[in-house]
């Protein structure tokens, strides 16, 4: 479980984050959601210990993420924002990297998952944008974490490629916890469980995925425009 | 930690960078010192030992300069940063394979000692010692370019300021700054200069305080640099 308790970030006097609080449970899927620069990405990064608070309380399955980094980062997975990867190593070679770094040995089972075999032999820099965002997905699935953290899993692929992505953000949230970040509104609507709005900073909704086409697009635009 | 260490290898050898600067560096090394025999008329590894320092002032930020600048560069940083391991082991990884490099390259030069074997006499000691050193110099120059790497995205930044910094330490213990300082101050700052105590090691002295004197600068730099990828704000 991930619980953030006033969390406050501030880079020197600008405030990225402020006083954001909320839970994310077990078999949770969230949308979080909002513009450009509202602060998805700080929260993530607060939330896997890459950066620490300025003020408030994170933590995730009970530690304090920045003060138990590696114990904390064994139970998350992340795909972060653009998604970079090592583009000189071969997608085998990449993901045996990480499964040996968390000290798994899944991968040979997410490269099917994700559909990744044709592409085992290429070099990542060789790879569509498509097999680029699969890489960093299968990256963040190894080691079978509890949670997820996807930031942007979606951005800049096709809309067959976004369907896959986003079954496949279904099929492994009954036991996890994911967390993802979108510009796509109508994705949220059939994939995520609760909406967490953010903007400039502050949450400005937190609560179920309020079903049915279009409103979540409505919602975000009032929240939003207020 | 060995998987990090074998990525960073792996990297340099599948790439023409690491070979070309290690064999650029053989190749200088080996031709300064058949110059010296020819030119000179002396064979001697101190001559070889003695421009050392200046070789790897330029080699070495040359294959350092990328090892973390490149990684924030394209923001593989944050990838490892959010996996489960410490800046500590990220740091020493990659410390440990650019050593394993500046090895290999002195592993090229071990041509010199064999042909020296046959053309005058070889003190084996000597040359163990004066490679000892001449590891412990690598060593702490690739230590003060990885910090320099941590503090900028731009591998050019990196390789110039460690350049300016490594070459200030150097000319003060090059023979123009006796015509700068005074003696008693020259003396002092001597101490502090890498070919000072690389010297103790070409004569086959394996000095307690020269060995103190580059570990201390280079855990100083490891350390600096531990501490950079902790500031992540």
């Amino acid at each position: 479980m991930i619980s953030l308790s006033s969390v406050t970030k501030k880079f020197n006097k600008k405030i990225a984050v402020d006083a954001v609080s909320f839970k994310a449970r077990e078999g949770e899927i969230i949308g979080f959601l909002g513009p450009n620069g509202a602060g998805k990405t700080t929260t993530m990064r607060l939330i896997l210990g890459y950066l620490l608070p300025t003020e408030g309380n994170i933590s995730v399955n009970n530690l304090d993420p920045f003060e138990n980094r590696i114990e904390v980062l064994k139970h998350i997975g992340y795909l972060p924002e653009n998604n970079p990867l090592y583009q000189e190593m071969k997608v085998e070679e990449y993901l045996e990297f990480i499964a040996k770094i968390k000290n798994a040995n899944d991968h040979e089972g997410i490269i099917s998952q994700v559909g990744l075999e044709e592409a085992l032999s290429k070099k990542i820099e060789e790879l569509s944008r498509g097999f680029k965002q699969r890489v960093g997905l299968a990256a963040s699935l190894i080691g079978d974490p509890d949670i997820l953290v996807l930031d942007e899993p979606t951005s800049g692929l096709d809309p067959l490629e976004q369907d896959k992505i986003k079954h496949l953000i279904k099929s492994l949230a009954r036991k996890k916890t994911v967390i993802f970040s979108t510009h796509i509104l109508s994705e949220v609507e059939d994939v995520a469980t609760k909406l967490i709005i953010i903007n400039m900073g502050k949450i400005v909704y937190d609560d179920v995925n309020p079903k049915g086409k279009g409103t979540v697009e409505k919602l975000f635009r009032k929240l939003i425009k207020e | 930690m060995l998987v990090l260490y074998k990525k960073e290898l792996r990297y340099y050898l599948n790439n023409p960078i690491g070979y070309i600067v290690v064999a650029l560096f053989a190749v200088f090394a080996n031709f300064l010192y058949v110059k010296d025999i020819f030119v000179v008329g002396s064979a001697s590894l101190r001559s070889f030992f003695s421009l050392l320092p200046w070789i790897f002032l330029i080699f070495i930020p040359a294959l350092t300069m990328r090892i973390i600048s490149e990684e924030r560069r394209t923001n593989t940083i944050e990838t490892l940063l959010t996996l489960p391991v410490s800046e500590s082991h990220i740091v020493f990884s990659k410390f440990l394979a650019l050593c394993t490099l500046t090895g290999i390259g002195l592993i090229l030069t071990l041509g010199l000692p064999v042909s020296l074997f046959f053309l005058s006499k070889l003190y084996v000691l000597e040359i163990i010692a004066g490679y000892f050193g001449s590891l412990l110099l690598g060593a702490t120059f690739i230590g003060v370019t990885m910090f320099f790497s941590s503090q900028t995205k731009n591998q050019v930044v990196a390789f110039l300021a460690s350049i300016i910094t490594l070459f200030i330490l150097l000319v003060l213990g090059t023979d123009f700054m006796a015509t700068v300082f005074p003696k008693a101050l020259l003396d002092f700052l001597n101490y502090f200069t890498p070919q000072y105590h690389l010297a103790n090691f070409v004569k086959g002295v394996i000095d307690i305080r020269s060995v103190f004197y580059f570990l201390t600068l280079l855990t100083i730099s490891l350390f600096l640099t531990i501490i950079s990828l902790e500031r992540r704000d």
